[in-house]
């Protein structure tokens, strides 16, 4: 820790002091359970000012806790201060793109808020309204980081209302990793010293030296990684996690899911298929069942003490540092692990690194907007406002369960997890130093934001888990995939793809 | 001999009520669980295992993480009742004509028409989804109760007419011939004569368009935004990628009470001999 | 109690008049006749308002290629057709819908018989048990599928822990292709076996008392007394209740979907489930509209042909 933070942190302290005091003598609105309303074009006291008595606000929204329910808190609190009438429907993940998309395709107005993933853009975009720009304007808009703003636009309009960054990282257990004892076990095992894991192929041997054995002393078996394997449930991001840094060579631009001149799929060069064959390969650490975890299962699992390392979405590492966990403080996060053998499809050969390569996933992110079909714009924004205005998103951040994730600069302030949420210095360090990271890294990897995603997807997912259950070696399942890719990409019209892939590329590429 | 077909029965008996009562116990024991709870590892003793919460259950009722399922329940017992009802009067009136009467129609007869209900079955919900939206949509009964009540009935009646017609040809014709030779019309005859010797059937009936009604998740879940949610749409919306078990196993719980208490009507029929007219 | 399909079916392969004579209308054509529009048509034309129009727009669809980025009807004569003509995926979901279905129902049938005779009869708490055979029908099968899913669950469930201190061993339920398999066909034993129990116990319980007392006067045991007399008269009644429970079990979808998404690999991947992704997830709708078409005319044709075969086997034994 350096003088600095140490410094931030008392700073902190008093401001968020200073401000709480200072509210107290306006209006109160601490009984929303914020600290302090920060003023601004969306913050309590301007909402309170509205009135839209009368008028009905229609939400979708994912299902409860996750992103859910800070929609219907939030939702609550809108409905108090303007008077308006606001309808939450909650939808779990698998079925929430049908239910925006088919009325969105029969021209049915159903919905004025939507909070979905930030993929879906690439089918969502002819249906949304842009934010107007004085809400791109406001304070709490303007702290977004650039890769946040990034992933809201599209063809340099912002359709999507930032309220949530997400990304991939690892996620390890700090007190195993510094335990003499497990250092010279894993020494007399492979010959090194244990380190967190700087490729996957560490990554896949450190797992298999820490599975099915007792490391924790409570009695029952740990193993070495959860990871997300349950075809429909996510499992491509995982995947993708995994063969970024093989397949993405820093210095080869153009696209990483296709060639973006040609529009062929890479998805079956060799730096996919190893990543392919490394995944395969992590099965034998996964505890019982883990071949088939979907997101909540993998959150559990880490979160609950049972596997040594992890890699996803932030919820694992929040479920960890909940306050009655038996496991807060005794994690660590750290950028994905990378590759020192990195395929070059321009030249058609490995290329060797001494530095790893390390690649920054950033995936899915749920996201927030407006229907252009809604009678509301005006509410909608100003709920959507409200929502992610500074009192409520530093709330948000404080309940694990609520999936809200830093995505503005002032969120990557250790001090923040250190007063408000008791978090030791350390930890803190590791988690904003992580997030900074991916949110600066020079190589960055988008979601493939194109029409027909979940087709694409489904179909990878579909590859990934034949080559998981045996059914086909990788390169058959990726071949297959591959081939399939080909075929949406024919029958999609391989120019809108480009048009639509050509903004992720730029994006990885800027 | 006897001692051990005895002990087979009552083994037998045994080992399916606990297979039938698992998944309950578990649900109940859950429904009072915390995070930790349930991540440490397959519990079932309050305080001696875990410490126990009652979250799952308030968050039922307004509380924090949870559903208010109130709403929607009242909804469900709308929709399931009303639909039930009228795909009971429509299916019981059909079957009686379909066992009373002969129909043509070019090739087609009795057993076609019959086939033609059931087969509404066959379909699978999700290629249906996009045409009932659409149709609701002209109508004007998206979101709403009216809109859901109509295509219950169509799910239902099918079921009401493949129970109710096997139920009136169980019924000697000779009675209907009786009634009209008395100059009894038709209808009158099948109100007054013959449905009163159907009430069994009517049960059975009943019974599997409440189930089916009540325990429906897809067309209310795709046919509906915001305003009208049934309650197996409010519960699964508590599956989210961080599933709160403890909501989840409570709503479960509160969701199965109503169709438990027709399960003891069902064997009210069922032991006094009500539903013998059933099988001839 | 016989079903529609029994009666379709008999009426189809016996000539008419000897199947069941109470069905025919017997008498001649009376005013009363008339009238007998008042029953049939109130019900048939609201179903036909509200399945004539989906059907049709089914049929549309599937000769257009409305997918999430060309919505709307367009006319791509049958390409659908011919892609789920190669699609070997569709195929191995509906062999493997096939025996899912068949199996489970059959269990059901089993156990569903098995159970109602044990509580048709003299045994304790025989009220009490029959209700309780009768509640995992009424819970709600999507909201089920998660419960069982955490049941099943290797790691945080409580099934693994009971079956190691049965000294079975902990099972990789939903990890392994056999046990996924067969963790999908318990759920929806479990769930469904109430349904069978009740129509044949309730045919037991309607069982006329004679046939027995002959066969006690014959000397016989409880399996000959099974066998000759009480199977025989449940015929009719099992045909219908398996044929319902197999028009039910092949729309299997959120079981598979929640336990183990189709997976590992394809292994319980079936024909619902795989039209639900392409329908839903893909949102390729047209495709999929192609897809349940094709099913739809499959089971129709696969489920005659079943009933067909299921009367000539335990109907006409009833007769003889």
């Amino acid at each position: 820790m350096n003088t600095t933070t140490a410094l931030k942190r008392a700073l902190y302290a008093s401001v968020a002091f200073g401000l709480a005091t200072g509210m107290a003598t306006a209006e109160d609105y601490s009984q929303y359970g914020i600290k302090a309303d920060v003023p601004g074009m969306c913050s309590f006291e301007a909402i309170d000012a509205k009135d839209y008595t009368g008028r009905t606000l229609n939400i979708i929204t994912h299902a409860i806790p996750v992103i859910g329910e800070p929609t219907a808190l939030h939702a609550r609190q809108f409905q108090e201060l303007t008077g308006a009438t606001v309808n939450v429907v909650h939808v779990p993940f698998g079925d929430l793109f049908q239910r925006i998309m088919i009325p969105f395709q029969t021209g049915q107005a159903a919905y004025d808020v939507l909070f979905y993933g930030s993929l879906w853009l690439g089918d969502f975009n002819p249906y949304l309204a842009e934010v107007p720009a004085a809400y791109q304007e406001v304070a709490g808009m303007k702290e977004v980081t650039e890769t946040y703003r990034g992933i809201a636009g599209w063809q340099g309009q912002m359709l999507q209302y930032t309220m949530d960054g997400d990304r991939h990282y690892l996620k390890y257990r700090s007190d195993v990793f510094s335990n003499p004892e497990m250092q010279a076990l894993f020494r007399e095992k492979t010959g090194r010293e244990l380190t967190v894991p700087a490729t996957w192929e560490d990554y896949n041997e450190v797992a298999s030296v820490f599975t099915n054995m007792d490391w924790d002393d409570d009695g029952a078996p740990n193993f070495g990684t959860a990871e997300v394997t349950k075809r429909d449930d996510l499992m491509f991001s995982a995947f993708i996690s995994r063969v970024a840094p093989y397949a993405k060579h820093p210095d080869v631009k153009g696209g990483f899911f296709f060639d973006l001149e040609t529009m062929t799929p890479l998805v079956n060069t060799p730096g996919w298929v190893h990543g392919l064959e490394l995944f395969v390969a992590a099965q034998a650490a996964m505890p019982p069942g883990g071949t088939s975890f979907g997101l909540g299962d993998e959150i559990f699992s880490f979160g609950g003490g049972q596997t040594l390392m992890s890699y996803s979405w932030d919820d694992a590492f929040i479920q960890a540092m909940q306050e009655d966990s038996p496991i807060r403080n005794k994690v660590a996060a750290a950028l994905l692990p990378g590759a020192k053998e990195v395929w070059n499809r321009k030249t058609g050969q490995w290329d060797t690194f001494d530095e790893p390569n390390r690649v920054a996933y950033v995936t899915w992110g749920w996201t927030s907007a407006v229907a252009k079909d809604s009678a509301n714009q005006d509410m909608a924004f100003d709920y959507l406002c409200f929502f992610a205005n500074e009192a409520n998103t530093l709330a948000d951040l404080q309940i694990g369960r609520f999936g809200i994730n830093p995505y503005r600069d002032t969120h990557f302030d250790p001090a923040f997890y250190e007063m408000e949420m008791g978090w030791d210095a350390a930890v803190a360090e590791t988690y904003t130093a992580t997030l900074k990271g991916i949110d600066t890294a020079p190589n960055q990897v988008f979601d493939l934001r194109v029409p027909g995603v979940g087709e694409f997807m489904s179909s990878l997912a579909a590859g990934v888990a034949r080559a998981q259950s045996g059914e086909q070696s990788p390169q058959e399942a990726l071949d297959g995939v591959a081939a399939e890719w080909t075929a949406i990409v024919d029958r999609i019209g391989a120019d809108r793809v480009r048009e639509a892939y050509a903004n992720v590329v730029a994006l990885e590429d800027r | 001999m006897r001692t051990l077909y005895l002990a087979l029965k009552y083994l037998a008996v045994t080992l399916w009520s606990g297979f039938v009562i698992f998944p309950f116990l578990w649900m109940l024991t859950t429904s009072f669980k915390t995070a930790n709870g349930v991540t440490g590892g397959a519990t079932w003793l309050p305080w001696l295992q875990y410490q126990p919460s009652l979250g799952g259950w308030q968050s039922l009722f307004g509380g924090a993480g949870g559903v208010n399922i109130v709403r929607p329940y009242l909804n469900s017992l709308v929709v399931t009742l009303s639909g039930s009802a009228i795909a009971l009067i429509l299916g019981t009136l059909a079957a009686y004509g379909l066992s009373r009467f002969s129909f043509r129609a070019g090739p087609i007869r009795n057993g076609d028409i019959t086939f033609f209900f059931i087969s509404q079955r066959i379909m699978p919900p999700i290629v249906l989804a996009i045409p009932f939206f659409l149709m609701l949509r002209w109508l004007g009964l998206l979101d709403s109760l009216p809109g859901l009540i109509l295509i219950y009935v169509a799910l239902l009646m099918p079921i009401a007419v493949w129970v109710m017609v096997d139920f009136f040809n169980t019924i000697p014709r000779g009675l209907d011939e009786m009634a009209w030779m008395d100059g009894c019309p038709p209808v009158t005859t099948f109100l007054r004569v013959i449905l009163p010797n159907v009430m069994p059937g009517l049960v059975v009936a009943g019974m599997f368009c409440l189930i089916f009604g009540w325990n429906d998740f897809f067309f209310a879940f795709t046919l509906t935004f915001t305003k009208t949610q049934l309650l197996p749409v409010s519960i699964v919306a508590l599956n989210s990628s961080v599933t709160p078990w403890w909501a989840l196993s409570a709503a479960a719980i509160v969701s199965v009470a109503p169709l438990a208490v027709l399960a003891f009507v069902v064997e009210r029929f069922l032991s006094r001999g009500g539903l013998a007219g059933a099988v001839r | 109690m016989p079903t529609s399909w029994r009666w379709k079916t008999a009426e189809r392969i016996r000539p008419e008049g000897q199947t069941r004579p109470s069905a025919r209308p017997s008498m001649p054509e009376t005013a009363m006749y008339r009238q007998k529009y008042i029953f049939l048509l109130p019900g048939l034309l609201v179903l036909v308002a509200v399945i004539l129009f989906p059907l049709i727009f089914t049929i549309r669809v599937s000769f257009s290629s409305w997918d999430v980025y060309n919505p709307g009807l367009n006319n791509a004569g049958g390409a659908m057709y011919a892609r789920l003509w190669d699609d070997s995926r569709y195929w191995e979901a509906l062999w493997r819908l096939s025996l899912l279905s068949l199996s489970t129902v059959l269990i059901q049938y089993v156990l569903g018989f098995a159970l109602a005779l044990l509580v048709w009869r003299d045994i304790a708490a025989r009220r009490f048990l029959r209700v309780l055979f009768l509640v995992p029908m009424m819970t709600t099968p999507v909201v089920m599928s998660v419960i069982w899913r955490m049941i099943f669950h290797e790691s945080l469930g409580p099934l693994n822990p009971i079956l190691e201190a049965l000294g079975i061993g902990a099972q990789p339920w939903l990890s392994q292709a056999t046990h996924a398999f067969a963790a999908v066909m318990i759920v929806e034993i479990w769930q469904w076996t109430p349904f069978m129990f009740l129509l044949l116990l309730a045919g037991l319980l309607s069982l006329p008392s004679e046939p027995f007392l002959a066969a006690r006067v014959d000397g016989a045991g409880p399996v000959r007394t099974f066998m000759s007399v009480t199977f025989p008269m449940m015929g009719a009644i099992s045909v219908g209740a398996i044929l319902i429970r197999a028009i039910e079990a092949s729309k299997i979808m959120e079981t598979v979907y929640v336990l183990t998404s189709g997976g590992p690999g394809t292994a319980t991947e079936t024909v619902s489930y795989y039209i639900y992704i392409r329908g839903m997830r893909d949102f390729q709708i047209g495709y999929a509209a192609a897809l349940s078409l094709t099913y739809l005319v499959i089971m129709a044709v696969a489920l005659t042909l079943i009933a067909k075969a299921l009367i000539r086997l335990m109907v006409r034994e009833a007769r003889a």
